[in-house]
């Protein structure tokens, strides 16, 4: 059986009821803005909060607040649209959900690695990264301190599990040793939360701990 | 108060839109407004907050009712994405990002042949469907969608393993599509 390239459904919810953390929410973003067929699920979501809204017992606003409201109708003037928020960054090859952020710089975090920080969206120690693969390298072996979701941008990647391709969204199992190979004739990027930091076992994790923090 | 037949929103906001009708939107204000509020409160806001941004999304309303397009979404799926989206950006810097690219419901990717489309849009298919679902489910969905609800905290809540948690909101959301598409006969 081939392993699931996209969000479960109950992330899917979370992500459009606005709880998902920041890091998560911005992987789940990435994988929508690369794959318009999982979005039926969150615009399904999203139905499904209307008919939560319309389900709610009305709480008055307070008195004369139509009355302000109406009011400043007339010089109601247009805010600066939400989907025209000002890019953060100059990287125009990302999907839009991260043109929001500025980046780090790239750093060297082992043969053919590279990372970056996402800057912003963080929950405790969860954050964001982008990760580049030279083509034929592996990530460092890693097993996983909490949850880590990645979804590909460019290239592909492969694991037991099979191959990951643009848009394809990958939720780590915390038991399993995870090496991704990168199998595309080009470098892989992808965007990952991880949760604490990644331990790197064996001897050249103990060799690289102190100059990679990924 | 005598209850009224349910009004049609979507033809309210087309009044908005197309002839800046004052008096369509104080009937959108007077429905939305205070169930807006009501739910922000549940989802964690204080009622201060959930005020100011209630009547944010309404203005939000106001002048997007342009973009409003109701072959992609209900009026209370939009609304609510609305306010979804101030609450976000109230709570956390960046998250306009996050949600932007959609805010659409699509309208910028090529029109696909989805049920989900077609159903989703009618509020009473949606609230039929929810009725459909076992009450652990629905009560799991609803529930999602409050005080900022993670699922471990609806587990602790609700007193059962966070994996039941989990598999009755999928399998619920799975209800949902399979009842939405049998009743709109899987046309796009």
């Amino acid at each position: 059986m081939s392993a699931r390239r996209h969000p479960s459904e109950e992330r899917l919810l979370a992500f459009e009821a606005g709880t998902l953390s920041a890091p998560e929410a911005v992987v789940v973003a990435t994988h929508l803005a690369l794959q318009p067929q999982t979005r039926a699920w969150t615009h399904l979501a999203r139905a499904v909060g209307g008919a939560v809204l319309e389900e709610q017992e009305p709480s008055p606003l307070k008195a004369g607040a139509l009355e302000s409201i109406l009011a400043r109708l007339d010089d109601a003037e247009p805010r600066p649209d939400l989907a025209v928020t000002r890019p953060r960054n100059t990287d125009t090859s990302l999907p839009a959900p991260l043109r929001g952020f500025e980046l780090g710089p790239w750093r060297w975090a082992g043969p053919g690695v590279h990372v970056r920080n996402v800057l912003g969206p963080r929950d405790g120690d969860c954050r964001v990264i982008l990760l580049r693969i030279a083509s034929g390298q592996s990530a460092p072996r890693h097993t996983h301190n909490g949850v880590e979701l990645t979804c590909v941008i460019e290239g592909a990647y492969a694991t037991q599990d099979g191959v990951f391709e643009p848009g394809d969204f990958e939720e780590a199992d915390p038991s399993v040793l995870h090496q991704p190979r990168v199998v595309s004739d080009t470098p892989c990027l992808c965007v990952a939360a991880l949760d604490g930091q990644i331990v790197l076992p064996g001897r050249l994790g103990k060799i690289l701990a102190p100059f990679v923090r990924l | 108060m005598v209850s009224q037949p349910p009004r049609d929103f979507s033809a309210l906001i087309a009044l908005v839109a197309q002839a800046k009708d004052r008096a369509a939107f104080a009937e959108i204000f007077g429905y939305y407004g205070p169930r807006i509020k009501a739910l922000l409160i549940k989802s964690g806001s204080a009622p201060a907050m959930a005020e100011e941004l209630a009547q944010e999304a309404m203005l939000t309303v106001w002048r997007k009712a342009a973009s409003y397009d109701p072959a992609r979404a209900s009026v209370s799926a939009w609304i609510y994405t609305i306010a979804r989206n101030l609450r976000s950006d109230a709570l956390r810097r960046g998250s306009s990002a996050l949600y932007a690219f959609d805010s659409t419901f699509g309208a910028e990717a090529p029109a696909q042949p989805d049920a989900i489309v077609s159903g989703a849009q009618d509020d009473a298919c949606v609230r039929a469907a929810m009725r459909s679902l076992n009450p652990d489910q629905a009560q799991a969905i609803e529930m999602a969608f409050y005080q900022e609800q993670t699922h471990s905290q609806i587990s602790q809540a609700l007193g059962v393993p966070l994996g039941t948690v989990k598999a009755r909101i999928r399998f619920g959301m799975m209800k949902l599509r399979a009842f939405i598409e049998r009743e709109t006969g899987g046309r796009a």
